[in-house]
C-alpha cells in the first residue's frame, strides 16, 4: 500500500524526537509553587526553626561553652522529603496532563528528570551556601549547625562536596518518589506493596548475611572511611539507574 | 472503505483490548479520513474512550495495530505532536488555574493560536481565579474544549465535549468548531452518546457497541438507511412483508414501523396508494435501532 504518498508536507516533515524536551521541562514548573516556592519555604522554615531552638537552648544552658558543645540538627532533610513528595505529584498529576498534551512518555520522563536535576542542583547549591553562612557566623553565634555538619563538610572538597552530595541525594530521592507513584500506576496497589515487601526482604537478607559473617565491624569501618565525595560517586550511578528504571516503568503506565 | 490509505488520518487494524475480565475492544478495524469531522458514537461503556486512548497512545492494544498518518503513535514524537486528546475526566496538576493549563498547551503545540484561545476564554467565561480542580463540570469541559480547539492539532479528539455545558455554551462550541474547521481544515473525532446534538456537525459516523464497530458510514448515506412508515396497521403489515423491521409500535389500528433500507420508486408509489405516511428517521433513532438490533442478534447467538 502506498501509505502517505499524498500527505502534505506538514504531516511528513521530520523533526527531532527530542524537540519537545524543553517544553516538557517547563511543564514541570507550570505551577511554580510545587517545585520551587514550597520546597524553598520548607528549606527556610526548617532552618529558621532549628536556629531558633539553638538560640533558645543556648539561653537556657548557662554553663554551656558553645565552641566545645556545638548543636547539630537534621533539619536539612526537610526540603529533601518535601521534594520527594513533589516529585510524586509530578507522577500522579503532571503525567496524566502531559498525556493529554500528547507528549511521548520518553520526552515526559526526560523533561521531568531534567527538572528534578535542576531543582536538585539548586538544593545542593543552597545547602553549600547555607553551610558557608553557618561557618562564617559560628553557627549564628551559638554553634548551631544544620548544614555545616563535620561528617559532610570535612572531607576532601569540603563544603562543595557536601553540596554535591546533597544535590545527588535530592535527585535520587526525587526519582524514587516519582518512581513509586509510577510503580503504583503501572502495577496497582497490590503489586506495589509486593515490590516494597520484596525490597524489605532483600534488605533483611543483607543484614542477616552481614550478621552471620560477623562483618559489622567491617561495615562500620567502611562507613567511617567514606566522605561526601566518595558517597557522591556511589549516588550518581544510582540516580541514573533510578531514572532508567522510572522510564521503563512509565513506558506502559496508564495516565 | 477502500484499500487506498492515502487521505486517511487514522487507521485502526484488528485492534483488541482486553482488561482482566472484559474485552473493551473486540477486533476493531476502522479508519478516519483526513480533514473531516467524525462522530464516534456509542452507549456508555461501548469502548469509545478506550479506542481514542489507544489511537492517541495513552493506552495500547492487546492485539492489532494503529497508525496515525502512517506511523505507530506509541512513543513516536514524529506524530504525537499532531494529536490532541483531553479526556472528559482529565486530571490537571494540583492547584492549576486555567491559564496555567493553556500556557502548557501553548508550549506543547506549535500551531497553538493565542488570539483564538483568548477569544474562546472570553466566550466560555472561563473563571480566571478558580483552580481547575474546583471548577464545575461545565467549566472543566470548557477548558478541555479550548485546549482542543486552540491547539490546532492535526488530529483532535473531543471526549463527550458537551458534558455539563449549558445550551448556549454547547452551541458556541459547535459554532466555533465549524468556523475554525472551515478556516483550518483538520481531523476531528467527537465522541458522544447524545447523537442528535452533533448530527449536524459530523460528516462521518462510526458507531461502536460492545467493543465492536457496528457502522462506519458518511452521514449522508445514513439518512437513506432506514425510513419510518406511519398508517393503518394492516396496510403497513402488507407493505413491510419481507423487509427487515428495525422497530414497531402500534396504537390501536395505527402502526409506526421503521424498516431498514431506502425505498425504491415503485415502493414509494405503493406507499401513496396504501395511504401511508413516510417520515425520515433521525440519526439518533437510527442508531438506537441499529444498536438494539445488534444486541438482540448477540443475545440470540448466545442462546442458540
Amino acid at each position: 500500500m502506498t501509505t502517505a504518498t499524498m500527505q502534505n508536507t506538514e504531516s511528513t516533515r521530520q523533526r527531532s524526537s527530542f524537540a519537545r524536551v524543553p517544553a516538557a521541562f517547563r511543564l514541570q514548573f507550570m505551577i511554580p509553587s510545587s517545585l520551587i516556592w514550597v520546597p524553598a519555604m520548607v528549606f527556610a522554615l526548617a532552618w529558621g526553626v532549628s536556629i531558633g531552638i539553638g538560640i533558645w537552648l543556648d539561653a537556657l544552658a548557662d554553663d554551656r561553652i558553645p565552641a566545645e558543645d556545638p548543636f547539630y540538627t537534621g533539619a536539612s532533610q526537610a526540603a529533601l522529603w518535601c521534594l520527594a513528595f513533589m516529585a510524586g505529584y509530578a507522577g500522579s498529576h503532571t503525567f496524566p496532563f502531559s498525556m493529554a498534551l500528547s507528549y511521548s512518555r520518553r520526552v515526559f520522563v526526560l523533561g521531568a528528570g531534567l527538572a528534578f536535576a535542576a531543582v536538585s542542583a539548586a538544593f545542593g547549591l543552597a545547602f553549600a551556601l547555607a553551610a558557608l553562612v553557618e561557618r562564617a557566623t559560628n553557627g549564628f553565634g551559638v554553634e548551631s549547625y544544620t548544614f555545616d555538619l563535620p561528617m559532610l563538610t570535612e572531607g576532601p572538597g569540603g563544603v562543595a562536596s557536601a553540596g554535591l552530595l546533597a544535590g545527588l541525594l535530592c535527585l535520587a530521592v526525587m526519582l524514587l518518589g516519582f518512581g513509586f507513584v509510577i510503580l503504583f500506576k503501572r502495577f496497582g496497589l497490590m503489586r506495589m506493596w509486593l515490590v516494597l515487601i520484596a525490597l524489605a526482604l532483600v534488605l533483611l537478607g543483607v543484614v542477616m548475611l552481614i550478621t552471620s559473617q560477623g562483618a559489622w565491624p567491617d561495615v562500620g569501618r567502611w562507613f567511617v572511611e567514606q566522605n561526601a565525595l566518595s558517597f557522591s560517586a556511589y549516588l550518581a550511578p544510582a540516580a541514573i539507574a533510578l531514572g532508567v528504571v522510572d522510564y521503563f516503568m512509565i513506558r506502559k503506565a496508564v495516565p | 472503505m477502500s484499500g487506498n490509505t492515502a487521505g486517511q488520518a487514522i487507521e485502526v487494524r484488528s485492534v483488541t483490548r482486553r482488561y482482566k475480565n472484559t474485552t473493551a475492544l473486540d477486533d476493531v478495524t476502522v479508519s478516519f479520513g483526513k480533514d473531516a469531522i467524525h462522530g464516534l458514537l456509542g452507549r456508555n461503556g461501548a469502548g469509545k474512550t478506550t479506542l481514542m486512548s489507544i489511537i492517541t497512545a495513552q493506552l495500547w492494544p492487546s492485539e492489532g495495530q494503529v497508525e496515525v498518518f502512517g506511523q505507530t503513535p506509541h512513543e513516536n514524537e514524529q506524530v504525537l505532536p499532531k494529536i490532541c486528546f483531553v479526556r472528559e475526566d482529565q486530571r490537571y496538576p494540583e492547584d492549576a488555574l486555567a491559564k496555567h493549563a493553556f500556557k502548557a498547551a501553548a508550549d506543547a503545540y506549535e500551531n497553538w493560536d493565542w488570539d483564538f484561545a483568548n477569544r474562546l476564554i472570553a466566550d466560555f467565561k472561563v473563571p480566571q481565579k478558580t483552580k481547575i480542580k474546583k471548577m464545575s463540570r461545565g467549566q472543566k469541559s470548557a477548558v478541555a474544549v479550548i485546549i482542543g480547539l486552540a491547539s490546532r492539532a492535526e488530529v483532535t479528539f473531543f471526549d463527550e465535549p458537551y458534558m455539563g455545558l449549558d445550551a448556549v455554551a454547547r452551541q458556541l462550541f459547535y459554532d466555533r468548531l465549524l468556523e475554525d474547521y472551515a478556516a483550518h481544515p483538520r481531523t476531528f473525532v467527537l465522541s458522544s452518546h447524545l447523537i442528535d446534538e452533533i448530527a449536524h456537525l459530523i460528516e462521518n459516523v462510526v458507531l461502536i457497541d460492545g467493543g465492536r464497530i457496528l457502522l462506519d458510514e458518511p452521514v449522508e448515506d445514513l439518512r437513506d438507511r432506514a425510513v419510518t412508515i406511519v398508517g393503518r396497521a394492516d396496510a403497513i403489515a402488507e407493505f413491510t412483508t419481507g423487509r427487515e423491521i428495525l422497530h414497531e409500535e402500534t396504537m390501536g389500528r395505527i402502526a409506526r414501523t421503521t424498516v431498514l433500507g431506502a425505498l425504491t420508486e415503485a415502493e414509494q408509489q405503493r406507499v401513496r396508494e396504501l395511504d401511508l405516511d413516510l417520515q425520515p428517521v433521525s440519526l439518533q433513532q437510527l442508531i438506537v435501532r441499529l444498536t438494539t438490533r445488534a444486541n438482540a442478534e448477540n443475545t440470540a447467538e448466545v442462546q442458540s
